[in-house]
């Protein structure tokens, strides 16, 4: 019976019906990509003879005493169980339950709020998250050293006053690693988004993408694509949608060199912010369009070539980087690595 | 949020971005599990990606019909980091495919528990099109949903996850025979239920194939 057939493995032909209700549920099928999962806890080991295991037990308490003193003596944060959390408006969610004053946001679990919504995170003593409606975020990590949240839909805005690299969020496309700034990042279901920063700077990387964003600059996203190229709110509106194609567009795709023209038609000496950093993307030919035009709206420095930049020379781009009259490269360059990404 | 995020992603669609696609699997699926479960184990997260992969539909599937609407797309997440964070409990890495399903129904039991004081959100709105075709979808959802446990689970696989009878036996333990009674007898109920006629006595009576 070619309707069993088709309904078994999609063999013959389909009945009309069974196609419609097909075509009309596939809709609510899953889509959603896996989102950045949390530092898996060690499993524990018991060894058999329970008089060692006792012993063992004695020294782990001792040696733990000793390392908070010590963590005390020296200043170190004790790793936190979690974040603080206010409900500003509404009525938030963590891991289910209702949030009405004051909780707290345990390691591994999420925040949400709905439609009506709002909450505020105190990221230990270096600064405070706002969410906005509509959104998730889950506590990766937290603690002294790199704290870490999932942006997993919606939008936040960070304040964070600490040493580059201390606050981490994380989203199915980028992470944004926090250089001392304040910054507003959203993403829908899909991992689209935009980071803005407000005040200082921010590092977006992913996959060996990699985009600093300064004050005043935003940064789209996507899935599989990563980072686009950072722009500044004010850069013209074609170059903002020319640069769209650049970022989220194969390099095969036929409206690539059209998209190029009106980048480098329109930028300003001010979007040499964005063309630097299409010296390292595209294609070889691309690049070489974009340094002819950096040359004329900031002059390269002695050493730095269009040979060596087309091939991607870091020190070349790095130099041509403190150029631009932005910030150091030395600066950024020291708290690169590692990047979780 | 709205105005530049769907720019964005109109743009990177015409551009040929291509969304995930659903996989398919070779013989062997109960090895594989193993083999990924042992390296995900071992810290490896694209092997625990490619489990993701593989289950992410039945895992939501088992869940849509389950859970409250608004909570379906967080408890897949949800299961799958508990699955992640708790991957050294399970004894025989073989057996993944059902361990996370009942962590799922699991999930789901707690959904409708934090949900039962809580106003309903507006329905997702990625649905067909049209308002009738969402009408449409929604009632044959409600439907497949009312629908006796085995029958309702290999359903929605089938129509809305868009397995296959074969994928649908080999993620789910259920033999094939079995599959192949659920969707062809799920379906007939399933057409009695959106026609509003009422339902036979073989399906007042039959509660579908579980392999029991």
């Amino acid at each position: 019976m070619s309707e069993t057939d088709y309904l078994w493995n999609r063999a013959g032909n389909a009945d009309p019906d069974l196609a419609r209700l097909e075509r009309l549920l596939s809709p609510y099928g899953h889509r959603a990509t896996l989102k950045p999962l949390p530092a898996r806890d060690p499993e524990p080991s018991y060894p058999r003879d329970r008089r060692i295991y006792h012993a063992l037990q004695a020294l782990t308490v001792a040696a733990s005493v000793t390392l908070v003193a010590s963590a005390w003596w020296f200043g170190w944060g004790v790793r936190s169980a979690g974040w603080r959390v206010r409900a500003i408006q509404g009525v938030p969610s963590i891991a289910g339950a209702r949030v009405t004053g004051a909780s707290t946001l345990p390691r591994g679990e999420a925040l949400t709020t709905d439609a009506g919504s709002r909450a505020e995170i105190a990221v230990d003593d270096i600064g405070t998250v706002d969410v906005d409606p509509n959104s998730r975020v889950r506590l990766l990590r937290a603690g002294a050293g790199e704290r870490r949240l999932a942006l997993d839909r919606g939008r936040i805005h960070a304040r964070i006053a600490a040493l580059p690299r201390a606050f981490v969020v994380t989203t199915a496309a980028a992470t944004a690693i926090d250089l001392g700034c304040a910054y507003t990042l959203e993403v829908n279901e899909d991992g689209w988004g935009q980071l803005q920063v407000d005040i200082g700077w921010v590092a977006f990387a992913q996959r060996g993408h990699e985009s600093f964003i300064p004050h005043g600059a935003v940064c789209q996203m996507g899935p599989g694509f990563g980072p686009g190229t950072p722009h500044y709110a004010d850069s013209p509106r074609a170059l903002i949608e020319a640069l769209t194609i650049l970022d989220f567009s194969s390099t095969e795709d036929v409206r690539r060199t059209a998209a190029l023209d009106v980048v480098l038609a329109t930028a300003r000496r001010r979007d040499a912010l964005t063309l630097w950093h299409l010296l390292s993307r595209g294609t070889v030919s691309e690049r070489a369009r974009v340094y002819d035009r950096l040359a004329v709206l900031v002059p390269p420095p002695p050493g730095v070539t269009r040979e060596n930049v087309v091939r991607g020379d870091s020190r070349a781009l790095d130099s041509w980087w403190d150029a631009l009259g932005l910030q150091s490269a030395s600066w950024w360059r020291l708290w690169k690595a590692p990047w979780g990404g | 949020m709205g105005r530049v995020l769907n720019k964005v992603e109109l743009t990177a669609q015409a551009a040929g971005a291509i969304p995930l696609a659903i996989a398919r699997f070779r013989d062997g699926h109960a090895a594989e599990d193993g083999r990924l479960v042992r390296a995900a184990r071992n810290g490896d997260e694209s092997a625990f990606e490619r489990l993701y992969e593989r289950y992410a539909p039945v895992v939501h599937g088992l869940l849509l019909v389950r859970a409250p609407r608004p909570d379906v797309d967080d408890a897949v997440q949800d299961v799958f980091v508990m699955a992640w964070r708790r991957l050294g409990s399970l004894r025989d890495p073989a057996a993944f495919g059902g361990w996370i399903a009942t962590i799922a129904r699991n999930r789901a039991v707690d959904a409708q528990r934090s949900r039962a004081n809580l106003v309903e959100l507006p329905p997702d709105l990625e649905t067909p099109a049209t308002a009738s075709d969402q009408l449409e979808a929604r009632a044959a959802l409600e439907a497949i949903r009312a629908l006796p446990g085995a029958y309702r689970d290999t359903l929605v696989l089938r129509l809305v996850e868009g397995l296959s009878g074969p994928e649908i036996a080999e993620r789910t333990g259920l033999t094939p025979a079995s599959v192949r009674v659920n969707l062809h007898r799920g379906l007939k109920l399933l057409r009695e239920k959106i026609e509003g006629r009422p339902l036979t006595p073989e399906g007042r009576r039959d509660t579908g194939n579980r392999n029991e």
